[in-house]
């Protein structure tokens, strides 16, 4: 369409009548220079007048002949029938209620679902040319680990040798703690090199980024704050670039502030959010302590795979060089998938049940379109007699389709909006670490776009096969029919059969995935942990200052913690450990005495747990052989350790490992094994158990930094969380600076890695109850819809003879048959697709039979039970009132 | 003889009605009455196909229009032909030759 015509279209659009006027005062002085011309002939003026008319065409027709063959004249029809339609709907509010909160249902619930897929998925993060940037970690295939973090000498000769790289930025996680400023506190922080910021392209918004000069553990001590913790520690105040501030005892200059919607969208979403960012990241070629993760910004161009196959390449030439790197290769992520961490299956699942919701919405929705078009089949038969086209009427219909799908989106959209709340509740961590917006109910504009698309594909899915199936002429045969209840088609009752199996087997396989993640979950719940979560008390505490450098200072410390809490009341045990089962545990490697020399890429490891001697009794694990720590386990006497039987089983089995001796680290001291204990599922109750090593705290030297948590069982059945306040005191007894940090209680720890399955399991069994009932009422609906059209029948069956029994058979029997073929094409379905989720599932297969047995039943009861009412209705129809009223 | 313009490809109607504002500006009923007396009443084009033939080309800009008085001193709608639509009358009254003479080659061959 060219901009004049468009221009003009417009004109007339909007300035209709003076439009209107000059066609009409154009067309009736054509007409009448035609009739003077005839008059010429010797006509009179009213011959003439018929003659030109006759031969033209009368004047409203020629004038709608005109005007309809314009553009705009289309978006005048459908203004037209959009009204019409607004004002049909107003005459039935009770069916335009109903429709439009199904369809505001199916829609809402697809919008707050996709607001949630963009925010965790699709919305890109917000960092320069983001598609480029790359997290970097490690794999060892051989030995079956992945996503593991790399060392300074991977790093290194990545960022110096690889082509594929602009820049290589790595950081390393730790926590600081720092005093000077208010109350000490202890801080996520992080280590970075000084190309971090840059290479994202986050800019901070006071002061600068680290120089190069800074990069060197020797280097000036610099540090950089974040938004919030400027805000919350330094009121914000200006004069704060150049300041020293002291961490872990070390005084640090303030050079910098991020701006806060930085958040940490370049890490891991499992780890914590850093409010500090130091200097002096010690990346030398030589070391392997794996600590480290790498951000990478490709060269343009250069895909994952490349630059995976030229680090691997790095990698093998490396290897040699130190025994620790064998086996190691680099694994990529882009970084949005990172931060989106494992949410991907989930929201998958999610997104495939609400467009099932949207579907049997659909379904039912166009069962209600046909009824009513059955009713309506009167005013069709009438249009079209007065020469309506079929496809006029079905364009009428798709527009008062279209009315109701909008007044449906509008409703989703408020629906929509409560349910991001919902969900902002049910979310688990990483869901709102890596899209802190999915809980912000804010309506953005690709949500409202999403939203109106889906109501336009709502209206093709539901307005249309009603619309073809009402608009399709009998003028005769209907209007033949007035005053009677019309009949209904084969055809028609056909389609509304197809609609009701559809929506059962829709319900079938949502009811099928919620089924299998309430029994994961069920399952889940009942596994044994290998110790007992129940009332016990967690907390951290860093010992992280200047006073804690020595070994000996910290066990001192700890031996008076534990000994203060264990006077207290309501406390059955207290101990420390260096991590908790489940929040994660570090590896290290050992050798046994019996094998010393294992060859490179294959030293084994385990969890390495410094504990207290009353950890077993405190967490409630089982011994499985000869005796725990105690007391006398010192510095001074024989190095002992504690393996579990995972270990033991590994690489003594069959054997009795009490006396064995192993080293761990790959130096230090030989260790006797003189326990074992019983296994722990310490990555969580969905995956396996793992090798593990416990070491008596009061033996140093201790690899890496000794213990940080503080295990604190209740006596009877008191709530841990009472004991909180006394605790903190006992530690500030101790040393009023020392901060205390993650406080928490083991059954919350426990459930976090099943915060996911939760999230999804209590969707899926909202939308999956969605959809039962409304396909229950999808069913009763056309079922009574049926009956009432069989009215007649029914009273002439029972007329002849027929017993209300046999009524009651004939109507449950065709329902029957209806839910049996749904039943039977979603079970066909629910076999294939279930599959999709089998990442979430845990204990269950995806095709448990328990499961599906269960759904069976529960849907053919809901089906027979929807028919019941009308097959009621059928039972009592009175012959001689049947009969009469036709 | 009459051949209902329906009969007419949809081109060569404006075509026509391009040729005849090329004389002089027009109205309507004016351009029914030359087609008809110059096709010695082959073409007689009713007042719809007419006005929305003039409908389409004023939006394409090929002709413009203005009321005007008649010399029966009746308020008309005169049709001119702008630059653009002289340039489209020359292209088209070409390409009609061509077509013409092609379509009497094929006839005189057979």
């Amino acid at each position: 369409m060219s901009v004049r015509s468009m221009a003009a279209g417009l004109r007339s659009l909007f300035r209709k009548e003076r439009a209107e006027m000059e066609l009409d005062e154009e067309l009736t002085g054509f007409l009448e220079m035609a009739a003077e011309e005839r008059m010429k002939e010797g006509m009179t003026r009213q011959e003439a007048l018929r003659a030109a008319r006759l031969e033209h065409g009368s004047l409203e027709v020629t004038k709608e002949v005109i005007r309809s063959a314009t553009w705009e004249s289309f978006i005048d029809t459908c203004w037209r029938d959009f009204r019409f339609g607004v004002r049909t709907l107003c005459k039935s509010p009770g069916f335009t209620a109903v429709a439009i909160i199904t369809l505001g249902l199916g829609i809402g619930a697809n919008a707050a679902i996709f607001s949630a897929v963009y925010a965790v998925l699709l919305k890109p993060i917000p960092f320069k040319d983001s598609d480029r940037l790359v997290f970097i970690e490690k794999q060892n295939q051989p030995r079956g680990w992945t996503r593991n973090p790399i060392s300074p000498a991977e790093i290194v000769a990545w960022r110096s040798e690889s082509g594929a790289f602009d820049d290589v930025a790595a950081y390393q996680e730790k926590s600081c703690v720092l005093t000077g400023v208010g109350e000490a506190e202890e801080d996520p922080c992080e280590v970075i090199t000084s190309n971090l910021f840059p290479l994202l392209g986050a800019v901070p918004i006071r002061g600068r980024t680290f120089s190069t000069d800074e990069d060197q553990p020797g280097g000036p001590r610099v540090v950089i704050l974040s938004y919030r913790l400027w805000q919350k520690r330094f009121t914000a105040e200006e004069k704060v670039i150049g300041r020293a501030i002291n961490i872990d005892g070390d005084s640090y200059t303030v050079v910098g502030v991020m701006p806060s919607n930085l958040s940490h969208l370049y890490a891991s979403p499992y780890g914590a959010v850093p409010e500090l960012w130091v200097s002096g990241i010690a990346l030398s070629p030589t070391t392997v302590w794996n600590d480290y993760f790498g951000i990478g910004r490709l060269k343009p161009g250069i895909s994952l795979q490349q630059a995976e196959s030229q680090m691997d390449a790095i990698s093998a030439r490396i290897e040699p060089m130190n025994p620790d790197l064998k086996g190691w290769r680099a694994q990529l992520m882009t970084l949005r998938r990172n931060t989106s961490g494992d949410t991907r299956p989930a929201l998958f699942v999610l997104m495939v049940a609400v467009i099932f919701v949207l579907l049997i919405a659909c379904a039912n929705v166009a069962n209600l379109l046909l009824a009513r078009g059955a009713r309506r089949a009167n005013e069709f038969a009438v249009r079209n007699a007065l020469g309506a086209s079929q496809g006029r009427v079905v364009r009428q219909l798709l527009t008062e389709s279209l009315v109701i799908s909008i007044a449906g989106g509008v409703c989703g959209l408020l629906l929509a909006t409560l349910g991001r709340k919902g969900l902002a509740v049910l979310a688990p961590q990483v869901l709102l670490r890596s899209a802190p917006d999915v809980a912000v109910a804010a309506a953005d504009f690709r949500i409202l776009a999403f939203t109106f698309l889906v109501a336009i594909v709502t209206t093709v899915l539901f307005g249309l096969a009603p619309a073809l199936q009402n608009a399709r002429p009998h003028v005769t045969e209907t209007l033949k029919e007035t005053g009677r209840s019309s009949l209904q088609s084969p055809r028609s009752r056909r389609l509304r059969s197809t609609l009701v199996v559809c929506e059962i087997a829709l319900a079938f396989v949502l009811l099928i995935g919620a089924g299998l993640m309430i029994r994961t979950l069920a399952g889940l719940g009942h596994v044994n942990l290998g110790f007992n979560p129940t009332n016990v008390l967690t907390l951290r505490v860093p010992l992280s200052s200047e006073r804690y450098r020595e070994p000996q200072a910290r066990a001192q410390f700890w031996e008076q913690a534990v000994s203060a809490v264990e006077t207290l009341p309501n406390v059955e045990s207290a101990s420390v450990s260096r991590g908790l089962p489940i929040s994660g545990w570090d590896g290290q490697f050992f050798t046994t005495a019996d094998d010393p020399n294992p060859p490179a890429g294959q030293v084994p490891d385990a969890n390495y747990v410094v504990v207290g001697p009353n950890y077993f009794r405190t967490m409630q694990i089982s011994l499985r052989g000869g005796r725990t720590f105690n007391d006398h386990d010192t510095n001074a006497s024989e190095r002992v350790v504690i393996v579990n039987e995972e270990l033991a089983r590994l690489y003594w089995s069959g054997q009795n490992v009490l006396g064995k001796m192993l080293q761990i680290g790959g130096a230090g001291p030989w260790r006797t094994i003189v326990g074992v204990a019983g296994n722990v599922l310490s990555q969580g109750p969905d995956a396996g158990f793992h090798s593990e090593m416990y070491i008596p705290y009061q033996q140093f030297p201790w690899l890496m930094d000794g213990p940080k948590h503080l295990v604190v069982r209740t006596s009877g059945n008191v709530r841990p969380e009472t004991l909180v306040r006394s605790v903190v005191q006992e530690i500030h007894r101790i040393d009023k600076d020392q901060p205390v940090a993650d406080i928490a209680t083991m059954e919350q720890i426990a459930l976090e890695p099943l915060a996911q399955q939760h999230m999804v399991m209590a969707l899926l069994a909202s939308f999956a109850g969605l959809a039962l009932i409304l396909s229950a009422l999808g069913i009763y609906s056309v079922l009574s819809y049926s009956i009432a059209q069989q009215t007649r029948e029914i009273g002439l069956r029972m007329a002849l003879g027929a017993q209300q029994g046999n009524v009651l058979r004939l109507v449950i029997g065709g329902c029957a048959r209806l839910a049996a073929i749904g039943i039977a094409v979603g079970l066909t379905a629910a076999l294939t697709l279930t599959q999709l989720m089998k990442v979430l599932l845990f204990g269950v297969r995806p095709t448990d039979p328990f499961t599906f047995t269960a759904v069976i039943a529960l849907l053919a009861v809901t089906s027979i039970l929807a028919c019941y009412i009308p097959a009621r209705r059928a039972m009592r129809v009175d012959p001689i009132e049947a009969l009469r009223c036709e | 003889m009459t051949t209902t313009p329906s009969d007419l490809v949809q081109g060569t109607l404006d075509m026509l009605i391009l040729k005849t504002l090329a004389l002089q500006p027009m109205h309507g009923y004016g351009i029914t009455m030359r087609l008809e007396q110059v096709s010695n009443g082959v073409f007689r084009v009713n007042a719809g196909s007419l006005f929305v033939a003039l409908q389409r080309l004023e939006r394409a800009g090929l002709i413009k229009s203005e009321w005007k008085a008649t010399e029966n001193s009746r308020r008309a709608k005169y049709y001119t032909l702008t630059q653009r639509g002289r340039k489209r009358l020359d292209s088209e009254e070409k390409e009609w030759e061509r077509q013409v003479a092609a379509i009497a080659r094929i006839l005189e061959a057979s």
